[in-house]
């Protein structure tokens, strides 16, 4: 539940406003004033056995920290901000050549340049040019960041975490390689500082490795969008009247439907493909 | 256009004025129009010159108390030419006040009779043969006392009075009946009953007071007595005319006829809104009983025109129009209003004051919100028995289930005073929990708001 009063309190008419799920949630609206926040109770839950799984034949695992902390948030983001979806497909040949030239550039340093690291540096400069997307939604109004921090999910053991690469469209992608590598490393090791893993303004979700085409991730909030970045593989293409193959890759942007709109989201992955499909553009 | 502006307001009483000021704070470049004073009612004939009224009355009265001081004076006596004089002194150094706000403010005062002629994107507000246009017109144009000539309630500039002859008159009336015991008629009984005057107050409801919650009436009613005031209640006006020597009250109370006979009469039976001759109705807004019919934000529904304060209904309370103005100024310049709900608490400053916010006992019940009440006497409050004002009490009215504050009802020395404490607590929704944890600062009369919130709970300490 999000608080209309001021500073985004709840107050009285946001419970009263507010639709009862539950015969706990009706009880809670009927005591407004002494716990409102009572309403926004999790739902009824019934145990596992009700629902037909058998004592015994199951091993239970303890939810610790994390694992409360990802159902928690993801359970309040996919229930309560309206989100869609966008996906598009992206050529990445030029992407790849690019990637291969730039490595080539950097052997004697020894770091090396992920296609994610490409995305990432891609997403900071096409934020800076549909700032729209780079937004947060509060009661208060829509808060435009000034930067693109850009959080990249990281499977960790016993789930994810999303270090930040701030201020990316300042940042090389030298650096950027360079900073995620740390990052991710030391998210493994459970190793980050709360700043490292909190308040970015958009996130980047790659699970290519996995071979996954296409999928859509749940809002990390406040930021405004996640993109969904799927498997780079040769594919079929159609150019003029001609089928051929190109390397494509499909991303899906997820977008909070409070700040950025559909015609945004779309003009933001316009500005993305066209960095990715001509990676130079991303220098000018 | 040498006249066009963001805002325009008609009125310049404490709504109209303070509408003026937060919107000229916003940015918005304001006009403001007056036919007569700056401050409208409430400055010059209305709450402020009263209050100077009854202060006289008060310290007057007080000294028929001195000797429960340890004090004396030789000889009472009063100047009433003086009192009337300071009372006047006060209204114009509050309406002179007004005038620098408006300048300050950068506001321009328009001096003369608003009429309104359709316009876009707002009427135009046409006053002599200057015409005004803006984008927003606010209609502050207040009320005024209600009268029926049918049955001689009007008005004659020397024994029969509504508050504004009652505010300067000559003498004080050996003999006065007033009709109507709302705020008006009693905190003008009070007065003239303070400087001796024989006062009967003819209610025509069931009790005195009427919006206040029961209890109170009742404590009021009888503190009212002891002081020498005297009621019919009720009783309904059958007939008001002049004599030789003042003039004559036909009523009916307890099915009796009866004439009440009196120096003067004043008349405090309600208020109308002021909506005449300015051309409303030929621009469609909405009219009901004299009062503009307006939305949560003061919109007539005719595009860019508003209306807020008396002339947009009840409770007529300057407090309330300034709320309502700067609530309606601010949804204008697109600013969020708040939507918090804000009681509008209601004062009387007789002797002793009455003051309440919210609903009463009655109100709460019929609402099937299963109240509980509390209750707190002044007279074993330590802060109040030390000063000698020991009348009254305070009532709390909280909603069973939830538990959240939802009226309190007062009457007592200076409450007036107090009853802010219960607006901001319901303004924050509070319940008994949170008014029963704060800590009241003792000795103060205010423990008394303390001890009725424990009392609704079956936990007050000093009775």
């Amino acid at each position: 539940m999000t608080g209309s009063g001021p500073h985004g309190r709840i107050i009285k008419a946001d419970v009263d406003k507010a639709q009862p799920a539950s015969p706990q949630a009706k009880a809670a609206a009927a005591a407004p004033a002494s716990a409102p926040a009572a309403a926004a109770a999790p739902r009824e839950h019934k145990s596992l056995e009700q629902m037909g799984i058998a004592p015994g034949s199951y091993d239970l695992i303890p939810l610790d920290g994390m694992r409360k902390t990802v159902a928690r948030r993801m359970t309040d983001s996919f229930r309560d901000v309206p989100h869609f979806p966008l996906t598009i497909d992206i050529e990445i040949d030029e992407l790849l050549a690019a990637r291969a030239k730039i490595n080539g550039l950097l052997e004697k340093t020894g770091v090396k340049v992920s296609v994610n690291d490409i995305v990432m540096k891609a997403c900071a400069v096409a934020l800076m040019k549909v700032p729209e997307a780079n937004a947060s939604y509060s009661p208060e109004g829509i808060a435009m960041h000034h930067h693109a921090d850009i959080a990249m999910a990281v499977a960790i053991p016993g789930g994810l975490i999303t270090p930040i690469i701030r201020k990316a469209e300042t940042k090389g992608l030298a650096q950027i390689a360079t900073e995620a590598k740390d990052l991710a490393a030391r998210a493994r090791d459970k190793k980050l500082k709360p700043e490292e893993f909190q308040g970015g303004t958009f996130s980047v979700s790659n699970l290519g490795m996995f071979g996954i085409r296409t999928f859509a991730s749940i809002l990390n909030e406040p930021q405004g969008c996640i993109l969904s970045v799927g498997a780079g593989e040769k594919r079929p293409v159609v150019k003029g009247d001609q089928i051929v193959i190109a390397n494509v890759m499909s991303v899906t942007l997820t977008c909070d439907h409070r700040v950025v709109d559909g015609a945004v989201g779309a003009r933001f992955l316009a500005a993305f493909k066209e960095m990715l499909e001509e990676p130079l553009r991303m220098i000018v | 256009m040498a006249d066009a502006f963001d805002v325009i307001v008609i009125g310049s009483g404490p709504g109209g004025y303070v509408t003026a000021i937060r919107a000229s704070q916003l940015g918005l470049r304001t006009a403001i129009v007056e036919r007569s004073e700056l401050g409208g009612i409430c400055l010059n004939w209305g709450c402020i010159p009263t209050k100077a009224l009854l202060k006289s009355g008060e310290v007057y009265e007080q000294l028929d108390h001195l000797k429960d001081y340890g004090l004396a004076v030789e000889k009472k006596a009063f100047d009433f030419d003086a009192v009337v004089k300071r009372s006047r002194k006060v209204a114009a150094q509050l309406n002179s006040g007004v005038a620098f706000l408006m300048k300050k403010h950068k506001i321009e005062v328009v001096e003369g009779f608003a009429k309104l002629e359709k316009g876009s994107p707002a009427p135009t507000v046409v006053v002599g043969d200057r015409k005004l246009t803006a984008k927003h017109v606010i209609v502050a144009t207040g009320a005024r006392a209600r009268t029926i000539p049918a049955i001689g309630l009007e008005p004659d500039g020397e024994r029969i009075w509504t508050y504004r002859e009652a505010l300067v008159p000559k003498a004080a009336p050996k003999t006065l009946v007033v009709i109507g015991s709302g705020a008006i008629g009693m905190e003008f009984a009070s007065f003239y009953r303070a400087l001796g005057s024989e006062v009967t107050v003819v209610e025509m409801m069931p009790r005195i007071l009427p919006v206040e919650d029961e209890e109170v009436s009742k404590a009021a009613h009888k503190s009212f007595e002891k002081r020498g005031i005297r009621f019919r209640v009720p009783a309904s006006v059958k007939k008001l005319s002049k004599t030789a020597k003042g003039v004559a009250l036909e009523i009916e109370a307890a099915g009796k006829a009866e004439t009440l006979e009196a120096d003067v009469c004043i008349v405090a039976v309600g208020i109308v809104g002021n909506v005449e001759d300015m051309g409303l109705e030929a621009l469609g807004v909405k009219i009901d009983r004299t009062h503009i019919v307006t939305d949560s934000h003061g919109g007539t529904g005719v595009p860019g025109l508003y209306a807020i304060g008396d002339v947009a209904g009840p409770p007529w309370l300057a407090h309330k129009a300034s709320h309502e103005g700067v609530h309606c100024v601010e949804h204008i310049a697109g600013l969020k209003p708040t939507n918090l709900t804000s009681p509008i608490p209601g004062c009387t400053y007789t002797t002793p004051q009455v003051a309440s916010v919210g609903l009463t006992e009655a109100q709460a019940k019929e609402q099937g919100l299963d109240p509980k009440v509390g209750r707190f006497p002044f007279r074993v409050n330590g802060k109040a028995i030390a000063a000698g004002e020991t009348d009254g009490f305070i009532k709390t009215v909280f909603d069973g289930r939830t538990g959240a504050l939802i009226g309190a009802h007062m009457i007592g020395h200076e409450v007036t005073e107090m009853v802010q404490g219960f607006a901001i607590a319901m303004t924050l929704e509070a319940t008994e929990a949170e008014l029963q944890a704060t800590v009241f600062p003792h000795p103060t009369m205010s423990e008394a708001m303390h001890e009725s919130a424990l009392d609704a709970y079956g936990k007050a300490l000093h009775i």
